[in-house]
């Protein structure tokens, strides 16, 4: 365990950041996608809910920009810019959903996290 | 179930009409107490559920602003064929409306802004509103409903417990503002913003100093950047955001029809103003 701790600890922090809050972020939609189809009116639940996953999802845009500064700085500015994509999807999807398709939309947006977060760990 | 909410209160061969929109997740409840005021100073008052409300809150998230502003356009359109003299007054998002159908239509006699919410900066919105761009643009705007809290835009005390009462039933209104509704709303104050030069109607702003939703920074800007050469600006001191139902609204009622007296051509004592 604590060799496996180190060994994550010799990646940039800016990738780790990435990758962790992408995992909440995959995680956090699911529960959502579910509890909306669930319980569409809990409204203190979503409330809680949505800022958390704001927090989640600016922490996962700075990590994004650090990265794209980082690899920039390392010489790596092809796997910068793959991921700046990334930074512009959740916007793209929000652009044309709607409340009637949320679901669907959801799993789009599911999907490309999990995208996102096979295309970061292939840097590792 | 939102025919039952509207109202029109018609006099016999009146010339003068008041059309009235609401705020945003509210009803046309919140109007009639000003409605029977305009009734009772010889103006026809009509106002009209806006697509979406009064009905269940789901229904509120499939529409969209321009669902808003072409039902109110199309009410504006009917009641300038039966009358000589058509106002707007709108509260909160109803007064952006109205502004926007007066920059399509220079005809409107004149304009209530009660209220007029282009920016959410009021003091009870909660302090993490910075993530709020994150949640607007992303899906995360048909999860999120800003949970509406106390004081409900009323200093009134024992108004704010029974309209309280009332919004928990969300039967004249949601206890909640969905973060898709101020979307729209947010999309339609924005151009509202860029085209505030376009309105050259007469147009009287009524704001709260202490309004809970939006500051006064909204009727400033209306205020500032309106080609109206009729335009008048009253700051309230003891009220919040629902100025028609809060401890100024007699005082809100007079000033509105002093304003419209002063504009219409039909008053039945000439320009009289209405004392306070």
């Amino acid at each position: 365990m604590i060799e496996f701790i180190k060994h994550i600890g010799t990646y940039p922090t800016s990738l780790l950041t990435v990758i962790f809050s992408n995992i909440f972020l995959i995680i956090g939609f699911s529960i959502g996608k579910f509890a909306l189809a669930k319980w569409e009116n809990a409204v203190k639940f979503f409330a809680v809910f949505s800022v958390i996953m704001s927090f989640l999802i600016a922490v996962y845009f700075i990590g994004i920009i650090w990265f794209l500064i980082h690899s920039l700085t390392t010489g790596n500015s092809l796997q910068g810019a793959v991921f700046l994509i990334f930074l512009f999807l959740p916007f793209i999807i929000g652009y044309f959903a709607s409340y009637k398709k949320i679901q669907m939309y959801s799993d789009i947006q599911i999907l490309t996290l999990v995208i996102s977060l096979v295309v970061a760990m292939s840097f590792m | 179930m939102t025919e039952k909410l509207n109202f029109q209160l018609k006099h016999e061969n009146c010339k003068r009409a008041v059309l009235l929109f609401h705020g945003m997740t509210g009803s046309p409840f919140e109007m009639k107490k000003i409605g029977r005021a305009l009734f009772d100073a010889d103006y026809d008052a009509y106002c009209y559920c806006l697509p979406g409300h009064g009905t269940s809150p789901i229904s509120i998230k499939e529409v969209k602003w321009e669902d808003w502003y072409h039902d109110s356009e199309k009410h504006y359109l009917e009641l300038k064929e039966k009358y000589e003299e058509v106002f707007l007054g709108g509260l909160c998002m109803g007064a952006v409306l109205a502004l926007c159908i007066a920059m399509k239509h220079p005809e409107v006699k004149g304009i209530l802004g009660l209220s007029t919410t282009l920016y959410l900066d009021g003091w009870t919105i909660p302090w993490y509103n910075f993530l709020m761009p994150i949640g607007l643009h992303t899906i995360l705007r048909y999860y999120y409903s800003f949970p509406e809290r106390e004081p409900y835009g009323l200093k009134n005390e024992a108004l704010r417990k029974k309209i309280a009462a009332l919004q928990k039933k969300n039967t004249v209104a949601l206890d909640n503002y969905p973060m898709s509704c101020i979307y729209e709303l947010l999309k339609m104050s924005g151009l509202a913003r860029r085209h505030m030069s376009q309105v050259h109607t007469p147009v009287l702003l009524i704001h709260s100093k202490e309004d809970d939703l939006t500051s006064s920074k909204s009727a400033d800007f209306v205020y500032k950047h309106i080609s109206s050469e009729i335009k008048e600006y009253i700051k309230l001191e003891n009220s919040y955001h629902l100025v028609v139902m809060d401890n100024e609204r007699e005082f809100v009622f007079a000033k509105c029809i002093g304003f419209l007296n002063k504009l219409s051509n039909y008053n039945i004592s000439p320009k009289t103003e209405v004392a306070v």
